[in-house]
């Protein structure tokens, strides 16, 4: 069998002859199948060369910049956890103040944007600087040693809601983040996935297109937290958004303006089962018995208040967006 | 302005120097697989090689992978029972693809486009092969062999090339027109073509042999099978491939009011359509296999062409599936009826036999009873050729399945095999690729489409001289070939090298079969997104050596 001619380029050349700019280069020291290693470098190469981006404490700033390598291929500036939409608004204002029309981007973990940055995120969008801020959502503080965070999903296991004779994991809910940024009045904020790579691409180049701020959610599986195997990381994504309980939508100006609809709504426990954060919820017993429902009514109660699905398939649907033809289609 | 590059960092502290590839256990590898329309082709055909060339509106590149294969595809498209359909992995999730109906396109615009086989005429101090027999065997070897750089003279005892695709096959499955097309180009390439030379009577093997350092021995079966019941048989008896050769060269059929075949194959079939269109008031076809369709395992269903059963049932054909002829009712000696008794194949120590069951006897009246069981090889011209040193034997003569397909791949295996005694080289033992199953591929990224459906004659409109299926436009062919999965194949979607969380998967320049990725080993933490996202099941993780 012929190999591909790469006799004209070493491997190494070849990672500066691709054909789409790629920001987050090999070597960086993520888990193997790290879901927001993935989301990152489909955030720059979406972005392209021309961003300054600010990034908050997290596992993101910790495996890409491990001193004295960095693999970021733009400027990229980590201060602390909590103040990275007050770097992101401070670079803004200066670039304003420079005529210059370089993007401005800030990263964060679910840890970063729901607890400990929420402030400052606030006063960011408050604002209305032109920036977008981009949360890799993988519901706990994984850096830390997977650490439940206010995004950490209801009944999900960590180190700090650990499940046992008193708890089935984590006792709250998750934060309704998208209703607090809604409550801003941003001009436009969106929820996306990694198991969706053209429409994550999509809704990041939106986001910096728009004038004022920005703000995505991406849902970014952790294997190592979320206790599944690393090859199930694209896989684990889509059935969080085919079981409804992680919906992918748009809001403009706090309205939700689309929601992807659900072509066949899977049962939740098609994604609980390969995590093992949720894998005290099939023991045999009423107390796993009842959260194993309480879940699924959370994601019955998503797709009712998003209207998920619909009479008939749409081609950007949850089975449509993913399509892949002959050549290379998914990104033509 | 500063201008940014693309790469605008630090190369001395790049992060491509910490060479994370060590984390490794197992790591990815793309391997080919074999689709299973490939590897349920009796021609040897790959499917899904020249599906791919059409869905990229290669026309004639898909033609040229088609016939490395199969030099007939106008022909086969139209008559061959197609077990690449049955076996295509897109049956498991909408409907398979339509590769009979690409094939035929492709045959017919390679006839209307006059295009040349892809073939460099041999030297002329080639050696010399002779081919016995111009049927599908025998002229799928005759090429394979010009295309290997022999001499090929082909013999045949008819005055017209096309052996039992001439004889045997009604119109309304192969327009004549289109056989003669296809054939005489194929004969085009520098075949010496002897008609009416029939061994044993023309020309004897021994002579062949003196001539020719090769022979390869297609002459098909001519001689019926025995068939009685009970010691008796009708002094009128006429099988049913006499019966459709005597049609397919004269046009005309004995006089028939009620008759019943027995048989489950193809001749059966035609031969029943043949006599309903011919005004035949009832035509009953008996056959202890079962009708195809859901639940019914291959091995007991007919061994016709379901399309064919299907067609022949709306023509008003009745099939009595899962019966046998118990005895024959005579008047004298001709028929009067037949005594029907419900049959099944049974296991019997290992081998299946029909059993007929007691107590379950109906009769039925017909005037005559006609056997379509096969044929079998005229024992007394070839029987003592088959053990000669430089002799082959291929086709029906060789009972390679009895299919027209079957016997093209037939004639390729022969001149293979022919050039390697020729040449003196070892045989062939290349180790087929696996053929990859439905539950290796990610179906998540296709979408379900429906099937083309080609134009059908309405039953009203049929005759046996009218072609029943028609044609497809180029643009549905093309739609068609677009709905393929490359089982086991890169497409080049660009999944794994869109997926890989550390940028482990490059882009690099195409190659001729589409593959366009190489792994960096000395990053890949060996995660397997790629390998369980690839929609085509191209890539494996192995383990670390």
């Amino acid at each position: 069998m012929d190999s591909p001619r790469s006799n004209s380029h070493t491997v190494a050349e070849l990672h500066h002859k691709q054909p789409a700019f790629r920001g987050l280069e090999a070597g960086h020291l993520a888990c193997s199948g790290c879901g927001q290693a993935l989301g990152a470098r489909l955030v720059t190469e979406a972005i392209g060369p021309d961003v300054i981006i600010a990034n908050a404490t997290g596992c993101l700033e910790v495996f890409t910049s491990a001193w004295p390598r960095s693999s970021w291929r733009v400027p990229w500036i980590h201060s602390l956890f909590e103040n990275a939409p007050a770097v992101a608004s401070g670079i803004e204002a200066a670039l304003k103040a420079q005529g210059r029309a370089t993007k401005v981007v800030a990263l964060g973990g679910d840890g970063g944007t729901f607890d400990i940055g929420l402030q400052s995120l606030s006063g960011m969008l408050e604002r209305n600087h032109n920036v977008l801020y981009i949360c890799f959502d993988n519901e706990a503080y994984m850096n830390t040693g997977v650490h439940r965070s206010s995004s950490t999903p209801h009944a999900a296991m960590t180190m700090t809601s650990p499940s046992g004779k008193m708890r089935m994991g984590k006792r709250h809910l998750k934060k309704d983040l998208l209703a607090i940024i809604g409550a801003h009045q941003i001009p436009y904020a969106a929820t996306a996935t990694v198991a969706y790579p053209s429409d994550l691409r999509a809704k990041v180049r939106r986001g910096i297109e728009i004038e004022g701020a920005a703000f995505l959610l991406v849902h970014s599986p952790c294997p190592l937290g979320w206790g599944h195997d690393g090859a199930l990381s694209i896989e684990v994504a889509r059935l969080a958004v085919e079981t409804g309980i992680f919906p992918i939508l748009e809001m403009e100006r706090g309205n939700v303006v689309t929601a992807m609809k659900i072509r066949d709504v899977r049962p939740v426990v098609d994604y609980l089962r390969p995590q093992e954060r949720f894998h005290h919820l099939f023991d045999d017993s009423p107390e796993a018995r009842d959260e194993l429902e309480h879940l699924q009514q959370l994601a019955d109660h998503n797709i009712e208040r998003y209207r998920l699905t619909a009479s008939q398939p749409e081609a950007h649907d949850s089975e449509g967006v993913d399509t892949v033809g002959r050549g290379g289609m998914r990104w033509s | 302005m500063p201008t940014l590059t693309r790469g605008s960092f630090a190369h001395g502290a790049t992060s491509l120097s910490l060479k994370t590839g060590d984390w490794r256990l197992q790591r990815p590898q793309h391997r080919h697989k074999a689709a299973p329309c490939a590897t349920e082709c009796p021609a040897g055909e790959n499917p899904q090689a020249y599906i791919a060339k059409v869905a990229e509106d290669d026309l004639r590149g898909a033609w040229e992978t088609l016939v490395a294969a199969n030099p007939l595809p106008a022909i086969t498209g139209r008559v061959c029972h197609h077990p690449c359909e049955r076996g295509c992995n897109r049956g498991s999730f909408d409907q398979p693809i339509a590769i009979h109906n690409l094939e035929r396109f492709l045959g017919d615009r390679a006839i209307d486009e006059r295009w040349n086989y892809p073939i460099n005429t041999p030297s002329p101090d080639a050696p010399q092969v002779a081919v016995v027999g111009a049927g599908p065997a025998g002229l799928s070897a005759a090429y394979h062999l010009i295309r290997r750089g022999f001499w090929v003279t082909l013999f045949d005892a008819e005055p017209e090339p096309g052996g039992l695709l001439r004889s045997a096959l009604p119109p309304y499955r192969l327009p004549r027109e289109v056989l003669n097309r296809e054939v005489e180009r194929l004969l085009a390439v520098g075949i010496v073509f002897k008609p009416t030379h029939r061994i044993g009577r023309d020309i004897s093997i021994d002579e062949l042999r003196a001539d020719f350092p090769g022979v390869f021995l297609a002459p098909g079966t001519s001689r019926a099978r025995e068939w009685t019941i009970d010691g008796v048989v009708p002094s009128d008896l006429r099988t049913g491939l006499d019966l459709l050769r005597e049609w397919n060269s004269i046009g005309a059929l004995p006089e028939y009011n009620r008759v019943a075949i027995i048989g489950g194959g193809n001749t059966a079939i035609d031969l029943a359509r043949v006599m309903r269109f011919m005004g035949v008031e009832e035509v009953h076809l008996i056959t202890f296999q079962r009708l195809p369709g859901p639940g019914v395992r291959p091995k007991d269903a007919m061994s016709a062409t379901p399309r064919e059963i299907a067609q022949a049932l709306e023509e008003g054909v009745k099939i009595h599936e899962a019966r046998g002829v118990r005895r024959l009712i005579m008047r004298g000696d001709t028929v009067v009826g037949v005594e029907v008794v419900h049959m099944k194949e049974l296991d019997h120590h290992g081998r299946r036999e029909p059993v007929a069951f007691e107590g379950t006897e109906t009769i039925l009246k017909v005037d005559q009873v006609i056997p379509a069981i096969g044929q079998q090889l005229d024992a007394a011209t070839f029987g003592r050729a088959l053990t000669l040193p430089g002799v082959f034997v291929g086709g029906d003569a060789r009972m390679a399945g009895g299919t027209v397909s079957g016997a093209i791949g037939d004639g390729r295996r022969a001149a293979i095999a022919i050039q390697n005694y020729l040449e003196g080289l070892p045989e062939d033992v290349a180790v087929p690729l696996r053929s990859i199953a439905f539950n290796e591929l990610n179906v998540n990224y296709f979408e379900h489409a429906p099937r083309v459906q080609a134009p059908l004659l309405a039953v009203e409109q049929r005759c046996a001289d009218a072609e029943i299926e028609g044609a497809l436009s180029q643009g549905t062919i093309v739609g068609e070939a677009r709905r393929c999965f490359s089982c086991g194949k890169c497409m080049s979607c660009d999944n794994c090298w869109t997926l890989c969380p550390d940028n482990s998967v490059l882009k690099t320049e195409r190659t001729e079969d589409g593959w366009q990725y190489v792994f960096d080993y000395d990053h890949c933490k060996g995660c397997g997104i790629c390998a369980h996202e690839c929609p085509v099941g191209f890539i494996d993780m192995v383990n670390e050596p």
